[in-house]
């Protein structure tokens, strides 16, 4: 079977399943263990809380 | 009431540890090898088993596998759910 064909298996709509790289994460600078706590890592690299972009309604 | 202050200021920097430690634990799951992680790693366990002992002397059992002078105290309020932090 050539590639192609193995890559068509195993989904729909003709896109490919995911390839997914990871870095490997590297031991640098913690976080105040009581602001950690508060910010849910002590890892800064980690750290991305979700703010909600506001968008001026069209 | 000074007391009680005392006592959630000692447990929430047992909580801040607890939650260090654990962090630490994770990041040693996917890197064993890394030496200064596990030094940390360590320190943290060191001062942690510290202030429960502490915490334990003056405040009783933090927990269900904590020892308890008679009468057993562990049952004592405050309940962890009725702390004010």
């Amino acid at each position: 079977m050539t590639r192609a064909e193995n890559m068509s298996k195993g989904y729909q709509g003709g896109m490919r399943l995911a390839e997914v790289y990871i870095p490997i994460q590297t031991y640098g600078e913690t976080f105040d263990l009581k602001n950690a706590l508060m910010y849910g890592t002590i890892f800064p690299e980690l750290y991305r809380p979700y703010r909600p972009v506001h968008r001026n309604p069209q | 009431m000074h007391d009680y202050r005392s006592m959630v200021e000692l447990l929430k920097e047992i909580q801040a540890l607890e939650f260090g430690v654990y962090e630490l634990a994770l990041f040693l799951d996917t890197h064993p090898g890394d030496r200064r992680a596990l030094e940390d790693h360590n320190r943290l366990v060191s001062r942690l088993n510290q202030l429960r002992k502490a915490f334990e002397d003056r405040y009783g059992p933090l927990r269900l596998d904590s020892e308890s002078p008679y009468p057993y105290r562990y049952i004592n309020d405050p309940w962890p759910w009725e702390i004010q932090y």
